[in-house]
C-alpha cells in the first residue's frame, strides 16, 4: 500500500487534475473529428492539442512528448515536500512509444528510445536515480503504478512519481487504422452501436509516498494491485474475460464489493473489449456496482490511460458522484453491467480500476480513501533462486554457462537454433527479431524446466534499452508513402514490445504476469530490485525473465533466467 | 483462376512471412484458420489488407472476411467477382 501525494493530468482539457475533472464533470470532451491528419489517409476522431496549447507546453530543447511529461511532472510535484534529488525518489514513466514520432518523416528530431528519452527528462527535472520505463501496452498505466507501490513497499525506495503519457501519430493511428479498430466518430464505450476507439494524448502524473513517512490518514491509497496474462491470443482477450476475472479476485482482498463508488473499466468501444469485460464484471458479481468508462471525455490515451483514469476517479468520488459514460446509450453487451449515461450519487470512498492490452496483459487497481481496511503489506523477504539460465548473443549460445557450438551468425543463428533445438512453432517465422530472440531464449528455459513447477504460474517480465525499434521502422515503411498506404497489422503489433512476453505466455500457457520495462542501459541493480520487488509482493510460481535486446539483425543479446523463490 | 490462385498464395506467403512455405505447399482448398498454417486473429487483418493493397477491395471488419476466409479458393471467387484492380 502507498499514498497518493499529489496529481496533475495535462490534457486537451485541461492542465491540472481539478481542471480536467471540473470539464468531465461538464460533459466536454476534447474528441474532435481529424481531416487529412498528418499523412492519414482517412478521416478519425481523436482527442490532441491545439497548437496554441502545444505553444503553452513547449519546453526549450525538449520534444513535444518530453514537453508534455516534464510540464505534467512539474505541475505535480509542485507543493509536495519530495526531494527527486534524493536516492530513495524513483521516477517511472508508462508509455508505449514515448518520443517515436520523431521517427517518422515530418519530424527531423533526432531519435530517442524510451530509456534514454526517460533520462533526459528525469536529469532535467532533478532526478538522481535511473529511470524505469513500463512498456506494458494499454495496461503500462496500471502496470507502472503497481511497481511503484511495489518498490516502495519493499522498502526500496521512499518516494515514486508515476507518469503516464502519450502522443497521437501518424504511427499510432495508422496503426490502429489498420486494426480496424479505430472510429471514425466519437467512441461510445458499451454501446450497441459501438464502431471501435478514438486516440487521445495526455501527460498524467501520481507521486506516490510510503505511507509511513509520508501522506496523512486522511490520504488516497493505492491498497492492491494484480497482474496477470490470460494467455489467450496475442490481440485479442479472452471472451469470457478469464484474465480480468482473476485481477479483480486478487484485488478485492481488503475491500469488498459493497464498498466500491464504482469500477473504472478500461471500456475503450470496441467490440471485444467492453463485452470481455462485461462478462469478467457479472462473473465477478459487481454487476451492481456502477461502471465508469472515460474514453468519451479524452480518447484512449494509450501509456497515460491507466494513470489519468485513476486520477479523475479518485477527484469523482471526492467530488461524491460517479461520472456518467460519455458516448452510452443503448446496452450491447451480454454480460449484465450498471452502466449510464447519468451522473449519480456516491458516498462510498474505494474503487476499482481495471485495464487490458495487446499480448493478452491485464491488470486491477483498488484505490482507497481513508479506508483502515487497507493494510500495508511489505511482502515476504525471499531470495531468488536461479534454476536456469540461457544467454544468445549475435554469435555464440550459452546454456547454464555451458557455450554450445554455433555455426551461423545473426538472425540465421536464431532460425538454426530454432529448427534444431524447438522446431514445432510454424509462428516464430512471423515474429519480428525481437521476438523471435526472446521466444528461442525461453524455449530453451521452458525445456530445462522441473515437471514440478507448473507453467500456468509462471510470470515473464524481460528488460532491454531499444524496445521494438527494428519493428517500428518496419511498420514506418509501410506508412510513409501516401500513394501505397498499406500499414500492416502484424508489423505494428510487433511495434509493442512486450508482445514477445505475450508469445511466450501463450505458447506455455502461463497466466502469471508479463511485463516489459526499458532501461537507460543494462541496470543490474534496477532489474533486481523489479524482480524481487515483484517475486516477494506478488507470488507468481515463478518468472522467465531477464533482458532481451535487439538493435539490428546482426547485434542482439538475450540473457535470461528461469528464477522461483 | 489459376493464375490468381498462385499470385495470392505468394502475396500471402510474403505478407505474413511464411518462410520455407512454397505456393505448393498450400492446398487451395483446405481451412486458413485452425488448419495447416495455424493462422491467428492477426493474420485475418493482413488478409483484409492484402485484398485492399493488390485488388482495390475494402473490408469494414474481420467480421465482414469471415464468409471470405475460408480457404484460398474461396478469397479468389470473392477477388474475382469484385476487384476493381
Amino acid at each position: 500500500m502507498i499514498s497518493v501525494l499529489s496529481t496533475n493530468i495535462t490534457s486537451p482539457l485541461g492542465m491540472t487534475s481539478e481542471a480536467n475533472y471540473k470539464a468531465v464533470r461538464a460533459g466536454r470532451s476534447a474528441l474532435a473529428r481529424l481531416e487529412n491528419w498528418h499523412g492519414m489517409p482517412s478521416p478519425f476522431t481523436a482527442s490532441v492539442f491545439s497548437e496554441s496549447q502545444l505553444e503553452e507546453l513547449k519546453v526549450d530543447g525538449f520534444s513535444r512528448f518530453e514537453s508534455m511529461v516534464i510540464r505534467s511532472v512539474k505541475a505535480a510535484l509542485d507543493g509536495t515536500c519530495i526531494d527527486v534529488g534524493s536516492d530513495r525518489t524513483v521516477f517511472i514513466l508508462s508509455t508505449t512509444k514515448a518520443n517515436v514520432e520523431a521517427l517518422l518523416p515530418y519530424s527531423g528530431d533526432e531519435y530517442l528510445d524510451p530509456g534514454r528519452t526517460a533520462e533526459k527528462i528525469g536529469r532535467h527535472l532533478g532526478f538522481v536515480t535511473e529511470p524505469v520505463v513500463v512498456c506494458n501496452a494499454c495496461t503500462s498505466g496500471v502496470t507502472a503504478q503497481i511497481l511503484a507501490d511495489r518498490l516502495v513497499s519493499s522498502g526500496r525506495y521512499d518516494t515514486a512519481v508515476v507518469c503516464g503519457a502519450d502522443c497521437v501519430s501518424l504511427f499510432t493511428a495508422a496503426g490502429f487504422l489498420s486494426f480496424r479498430s479505430l472510429s471514425v466518430d466519437e467512441c461510445r464505450p458499451f454501446d450497441m452501436e459501438r464502431t471501435g476507439l478514438n486516440l487521445g494524448e495526455t501527460a498524467a502524473t501520481v507521486v506516490f509516498g510510503n505511507p509511513e513517512k509520508y501522506g496523512d490518514a486522511d490520504s488516497w491509497k493505492l491498497c492492491s494491485g494484480a497482474l496477470n496474462n490470460d494467455a489467450y491470443d496475442i490481440s485479442a482477450p479472452s471472451p469470457a474475460g478469464d484474465g480480468v476475472l482473476d485481477v479483480i479476485g486478487r484485488t478485492l482482498t481488503n475491500v469488498s464489493a459493497d464498498e466500491l463508488a464504482t469500477v473504472c473499466v478500461h471500456g475503450t468501444a470496441t467490440m471485444f473489449n467492453d463485452q470481455m469485460e462485461s462478462k469478467a464484471i457479472e462473473r465477478a458479481s459487481l454487476s451492481s456496482v456502477p461502471l465508469t468508462a472515460l474514453k468519451g471525455y479524452f480518447g484512449h490515451t494509450l501509456g497515460a490511460s491507466g494513470v489519468l483514469e485513476t486520477i479523475i476517479v479518485m477527484q469523482a468520488v471526492d467530488d461524491g458522484v460517479v461520472l456518467p459514460v460519455r458516448g452510452f446509450s443503448e446496452l450491447g453487451v451480454s454480460g449484465r453491467v450498471n452502466v449510464s449515461n447519468e451522473m449519480s450519487c456516491t458516498d462510498k470512498r474505494s474503487f476499482l480500476k481495471l485495464i487490458s492490452g495487446f499480448g493478452g496483459c491485464n491488470g486491477a487497481l483498488v484505490m482507497s480513501h481513508g479506508n483502515d481496511a487497507c493494510n500495508s503489506d511489505s511482502g515476504t523477504e525471499s531470495e531468488a533462486r536461479i534454476l536456469h539460465s540461457v544467454r544468445i548473443t549475435d554469435s555464440s549460445l550459452v546454456i547454464d554457462g555451458h557455450s554450445e557450438s554455433v555455426s551461423s551468425r545473426g538472425k540465421q543463428l536464431l532460425t538454426d537454433i530454432y529448427t534444431e533445438r524447438i522446431g514445432d512453432f510454424p509462428k516464430f517465422y512471423r515474429m519480428d527479431m525481437l521476438s523471435r530472440l526472446a521466444f528461442v531464449a525461453s524455449e530453451l528455459l521452458m525445456k530445462l524446466k522441473p515437471e514440478t513447477l507448473p507453467s500456468s504460474g509462471i510470470g515473464v517480465l524481460l528488460f532491454n534499452q531499444t524496445t521494438s525499434i527494428l519493428a517500428d521502422r518496419q511498420h514506418i515503411s509501410t506508412i510513409s508513402d501516401t500513394e501505397s498506404f498499406f500499414p500492416s497489422p502484424s508489423a505494428f503489433l510487433y511495434t509493442l514490445p512486450n508482445i514477445v512476453t505475450g508469445e511466450i505466455a501463450i505458447r506455455n500457457g502461463c497466466r502469471g504476469e508479463t511485463s516489459m520495462f526499458i532501461l537507460n542501459g543494462r541496470n543490474e541493480e534496477m532489474m533486481d530490485d523489479i524482480i524481487k520487488a515483484t517475486l516477494s509482493l506478488s507470488n507468481p510460481g515463478g518468472l522467465v525473465t531477464g533482458w532481451a535486446d535487439c538493435c539490428s539483425e546482426d547485434t542482439f543479446e538475450a540473457d535470461m533466467k528461469l528464477i522461483i523463490k | 483462376m489459376d493464375e490468381l490462385i498462385l499470385n495470392l498464395k505468394n502475396q500471402i506467403i510474403e505478407a505474413l512471412n511464411l518462410e520455407e512455405i512454397t505456393p505448393d505447399d498450400i492446398d487451395s482448398d483446405a481451412p486458413l484458420f485452425g488448419g495447416g498454417l495455424g493462422l491467428d486473429s492477426i493474420d485475418a487483418l493482413e488478409l483484409i489488407v492484402i485484398l485492399e493493397k493488390y485488388y482495390g477491395i475494402k473490408l469494414a471488419s474481420p467480421a465482414e472476411g469471415r464468409g471470405i476466409f475460408k480457404s484460398i479458393r474461396s478469397i479468389a471467387e470473392y477477388i474475382e467477382q469484385n476487384r476493381t484492380r
